[in-house]
């Protein structure tokens, strides 16, 4: 628990000076330290990805309802007048 | 008349901010690239990687600074064109091409990994979501999950990124071809 939250801060850039200086010696005293730190960037990468795939799709999602129902008609003829 | 969006807390929310956006900018981006000689699906694509681009933006700590945000957003929908338009014209690096195109072609390994974690995950992945994605409140994540306060929601949050964490960590092993 406590290392996953001190390598989050230190992968946000979130702790205080004296966090960061220790971090760093814990970095050399800590062997499997900068290997959890590795996957710890993994998974915000993979946060990140899931987020945008899930961002994306309520934007299709949108994109879908405004170009079939009928309540945006007027909308849809106005870009498709544009494509012609 | 340019009104400031807010993307609130929801799904919902978002929705009624993203129609309020395309009412108001789509119909500029798809003049525009109509203009430059794209099609309606050019428009599109363009258009909705711009959209998260600002929604990032929006929800970042710094936010946007911009008077006019459909103005802003359409700006971002140009430049996105203008660099597509290059890209289709020379040879461009892959390192220098925008970084949302990574998303879309993941390694097979990471697309299981995804799936796995889009299905197993599920819960997890919303709270790590809201937290480092969506950037809400440790408060309002707390209520949106139903837990007691922030401090349940806070070790809850940490409980999920060790379980990411682990998971890719063991998968990784089990994928051969992981790709960081």
């Amino acid at each position: 628990m406590n290392e996953i939250k001190m390598i989050d801060e230190h992968l946000l850039n979130n702790g205080s000076t004296e966090d960061r200086l220790l971090f760093d010696a814990m970095l050399i005293l800590n062997p499997s330290l900068p290997e959890q730190v590795m996957w710890q960037k993994n998974a915000h990468a993979m946060v990140q990805q899931y987020s945008r795939r899930k961002l994306k799709a309520e934007i299709e999602t949108v994109h879908q309802n405004l170009f079939n129902k009928n309540e945006h008609t007027s909308f849809r003829q106005k870009i498709f007048s544009i494509f012609g | 008349m340019a009104t400031e969006i807010n993307f609130g807390t929801s799904a919902a929310d978002r929705e009624k901010a993203f129609i309020a956006l395309y009412k108001k900018a789509f119909p500029t981006v798809a003049k525009y690239v109509c203009k430059m000689g794209g099609s309606f699906d050019d428009a599109k694509d363009i258009f909705q990687d711009a959209l998260v681009i600002f929604y990032e933006k929006k929800v970042s700590q710094s936010g946007i600074v911009a008077v006019n945000e459909q103005a802003y957003l359409v700006g971002i929908a140009k430049h996105l064109w203008s660099r597509r338009f290059a890209e289709n014209c020379t040879l461009t690096p892959l390192d220098q091409q925008f970084d949302m195109a990574e998303e879309d072609g993941l390694q097979p390994s990471s697309a299981k990994l995804m799936n796995y974690l889009e299905t197993a995950g599920q819960k997890c992945m919303e709270l790590l979501k809201a937290f480092y994605y969506d950037n809400l409140p440790m408060n309002t994540i707390a209520g949106l999950f139903g837990y007691s306060g922030i401090r349940s929601a806070t070790v809850q949050k940490y409980k999920c990124m060790e379980k990411v964490r682990e998971t890719i960590k063991e998968k990784s092993l089990a994928y051969e071809d992981f790709v960081e």
